[in-house]
Formats: structure tokens, sequence, C-alpha cells
């Protein structure tokens, strides 16, 4: 195996470089507990504020209104939980669609006694702002919908749907781990109260992530202990992750405009070739509201987990669309709620691009689908799927 | 890597794949609450199995566990092949993680049945 071509970016992002740098003093030289007061304390708090500020500035918020976290699971969780446990009781909106830990969290909260309404999607996995208008009731409390789905790509009508929350006077909650740092994002334009965002999506490290919450929303903590974050999240901020999340967004408000346009050609430079190359294959999620490197794509009567071994095989980093462990195969809840017939849904198949991306790389994707998915074609019972 | 060479090799390079015309038994297994499925097709001669193919639907595992089991099949008496189990197709391909077990389980359930229907067709 010579090349590597790693097409997995929603999933996870190397470090950039000018990240790692500015991050490694936080490990061994400035190493204080930013709530000390002594100077290694200072130094670290320091670092803590810079990134709290780079952030707010790409979001165009306060920096109060920034509160760190561990991941995009543990924002989402505290948004949706903290705003849901504020009110005490009453009604959710979410999606079919979202990330499990939005989808997860509401279920909890469901299972406490609060009532939870799933809108559908469409055919192409995007909302209808009608739909969550129409789901409102006297007693809903909270709308959490994400702004784009990381296994299809499609960008959820965001501003449409704030505008309807913010007419009800409903807290909206927007999970943004997959645009963060990819698109442009006017939390006040787009009618957002509390927003998750990550690091590990745009190049920043793992375990560093936040949730804006707009100055004025009622939210209780999920997590209890110090007095961290304003008291909205205990215990002990990852100073080094955080800085370097800091520092992955602003080269990403620098980059990512220029970066967007690069891996969109690219992404239809893999669709088209696919298309060209492979019978029987579609594109999932919407065809032009969608992320700018993500392509997921439906390979009928084909296992997706045997096309992600055979490109591992050939140095190619895909993800499956559906998993099968342990004896239990489930094609994946976004293609399901977007109706995608179970012998396309088997075989979906995303993959997601990013600054590394080579149109060289493309061509050996597309060079080594082709004979892969006709060799698995073959030993394919017809019409087993 | 989670899997053997040999499992590599027979899911990229997949032995007896296809189809058979008028074979002598037929068999499939579809593992339950999952989508895998593999069908064997015997030519038998003489009572022993002198021909196996297959076709799979199924992730890596599945399709290397039933590329495996047409070579470890072939010449041996139908009444083994009743009693196959999928322990000999794991081992064959040096192992399977826990998670892909059933891989050889479908093959094997898949060419017992094959094995079977033959065994009814003769009466």
């Amino acid at each position: 195996m010579s090349r590597k071509v790693y097409l997995d970016h929603n999933a996870s992002t190397p470090v950039h470089p000018e990240v790692v740098a500015e991050m490694l003093p936080y490990f061994a030289e400035i190493y204080g507990n930013p709530s000390s007061i002594h100077a290694f304390g200072r130094e670290a708090r320091e670092g803590l504020d810079l990134a709290r500020e780079r952030v707010a500035r790409f979001l165009t918020v306060s920096p109060q209104e920034i509160v760190f976290t561990s991941g995009g699971t543990e924002s989402d969780n505290f948004a949706v939980k903290g705003l849901a446990w504020a009110r005490g009781k009453g009604h959710l909106i979410t999606s079919q669609v979202e990330h499990h830990a939005v989808l997860r969290a509401c279920r909890a909260l469901e299972a406490q006694g609060f009532d939870l309404t799933c809108v559908g999607v469409d055919g192409s996995g995007m909302v209808d702002p009608d739909d969550v208008r129409r789901a409102i009731r006297g007693d809903t409390i909270a709308i959490s919908i994400m702004h784009a789905n990381s296994e299809v790509g499609t960008i959820q009508p965001v501003e449409a749907i704030g505008r309807i929350a913010r007419e009800r006077g409903i807290p909206f909650h927007v999970d943004a781990v997959q645009t963060f740092g990819k698109l442009p994002l006017n939390v006040d334009a787009l009618g957002i109260d509390a927003l998750s965002f990550s690091a590990h999506k745009i190049y920043g490290p793992k375990g560093a992530a936040g949730v804006f919450i707009r100055k004025g929303t009622k939210m209780v903590a999920v997590q209890h202990g110090g007095e961290h974050e304003r008291r909205r999240r205990a215990g002990t901020e990852n100073v080094a992750g955080i800085v370097g999340l800091g520092k992955a967004v602003e080269i990403r408000a620098r980059d990512m405009h220029i970066e967007a346009e690069r891996v969109t050609t690219l992404r239809d430079r893999l669709w088209e070739g696919v298309r060209a190359r492979v019978p029987e294959v579609r594109l999932s999620g919407h065809p032009v509201q969608r992320l700018p490197g993500t392509v997921s794509l439906l390979f009928r009567h084909v296992e997706s987990e045997s096309i992600v071994l055979g490109l591992d095989l050939k140095g190619i980093g895909v993800s499956a669309g559906s998993a099968c462990t342990s004896g239990n195969v489930e094609p994946s809840h976004v293609l399901v709620a977007m109706n995608v017939p179970l012998d396309w849904a088997m075989g979906a198949v995303r993959c997601s691009l990013g600054r590394s991306t080579s149109v060289e790389d493309i061509d050996y994707v597309v060079d080594a689908i082709e004979p892969l998915v006709r060799k698995l074609r073959q030993a394919m019972p017809v019409g087993a799927a | 890597m989670r899997y053997s060479p040999t499992l590599i090799d027979h899911f990229l390079n997949p032995r007896n794949a296809g189809m058979m015309r008028a074979p002598d038994g037929v068999g499939e297994n579809e593992y339950e609450g999952c989508g895998d499925l593999t069908r064997f097709f015997l030519r038998v001669r003489d009572g022993r199995a002198v021909e196996i193919r297959f076709q799979t639907y199924g992730c890596g595992p599945t399709i290397a566990a039933a590329s495996v089991a047409s070579e470890l099949c072939r010449g041996r008496p139908v009444g083994d092949l009743c009693r196959l189990e999928a322990g000999e197709i794991e081992r064959a391909l040096e192992g399977l993680p826990e998670d892909r077990k059933h891989a050889a389980d479908i093959a094997a359930g898949a060419l017992r049945a094959a094995a079977v229907q033959y065994r009814a067709r003769r009466g």
C-alpha cells in the first residue's frame, strides 16, 4: 500500500501545524490551573481568555456567551438538557436526523416526563420549517435542529426555523458541530440562542468544544462541581485543547471561504467520476444545500462495510452509512428518515474531504471504487438486499 | 489491521463466487437480525462435493468466510458438510474478531443447508 487518502474529515481532522505550535507550551510550560489566582494560573487563564475571544469573534458574540466543554456530545447534552431542566417541564422539538448526542439526550428527557416531537425530513434530508411551526404547542420550551447533517451533508434552513422560534419566544439550539469553521455563522441573523461546536472537526484537537449561550437565556448546569465557566460547566478546563480550538477557528475564519470553494470542486469531481463509472449509484443529501466537502454515496445491492474494508485495503479512509456489529445491522437513522429504500441505504458510503485532499486523491479513489464495487456485486445474490 | 492476511486475501479475491447451473444442492442462511446472507450451490459426484459455488451479501468477513468455506469443503463427503461447524471456517480464516463471529456462522449454516437439501432430494 503506497498512497494514503483520508476522506473522513466529518469524523475527525488532523490537527493543523499552527494549532499544534500554539498548544505546545500549554502542556509543560504553562500548566497552572486557570482558576488559580497566582501567576501560574493567570498565565493559563490568559490562554483560555484568548481562545474565548477568538471563538466569540467568529460567531460575532460576546466572550461571556461562550462555555467550553469536552466535546460536541457534551455540548449538545448541556444545551438540550440545560434548556429543558431550566424550565422543569414542557415540550421539546427536534428532528429525526439529529446526531445521536441530541436525539438521545431528547429521548432521555422524554423518559423524564418531557414531551418530544421529532419532525421528519424530505428525501434530501431537509426539515420543513412549516413542520416545526406546526409542531409548536403552548408549552413548547425548546427547539433543537442541527445546522448540517454529518452523514449526508444537508444544510438545514436554520434561519427560517430561527425566525419561527423567535416569533414564538422559544429558545432555539443549533448543533453546528459540522458547520462551525466551515460556513459563516452569524447567530443573530440565524436567530440562534444556543449553538454547539467542536474543535476536532476543524483541524483542532479532540476533547475541546463549547456552546454559545445567548445572554439572558435561561439555562441550568448539567455538570456540577466548581465555579468554572461562570458556573455553567463545572470542571477544570482543558486549557491546551481550548487554546487549540481558539487557534483552529482563527485559521478557519481566514481560510474557510477559499477552502469551501476548493473542496466543493473536488466533491463534485468525485461524484461525477463515480457516477460515470459505476452503475446503480446515487448521491444522497441535498444536491445544492450541502456541506462543501461531503459526498454521501449510495451503492445499490452492496454492503457498505465491504466497500469501506475494500477501500481501507487501498489506503483510503471513508465511513460506512450502516454498521454491522455483533450480527446486528442497521441502516443509518438519517437515511431511514429520508425514506431511502433498504437496498440502497445498506450500501451508503460517506466521503468527507478536507484541506489536504487533492485532485490526485479524488482520481485515485474513483479508480479504486469502480473495480471494488464490480467485484462485490459479482458475488452478490441479485435482490438479496 | 484487525483481520488476518488469509481473510483479506479471500475478501479481495473470492474463490468460487457466482451461481451454478443445475446444482445438486442449494442452501442459504440469513443471519438473524442482520442483512447478511449467503447461498451455496453444490455439485455432487459419488457422494462428494466436487464443485462448490456461492453468492453472498454481507460485510468483508462474510464474503471471506463463504470463499474459504468453498475451498475447505470441496471434495469432502456430503455427510461431512451436514455436520460442518463454524469453528472450522473461523480457523481457516485464522480467526475472526468477536463482533464478526457471525460471518463463519452464516457460511457454515448455508453450506449445511445445501448438503441437507441434496440429501433430501435424493430421498
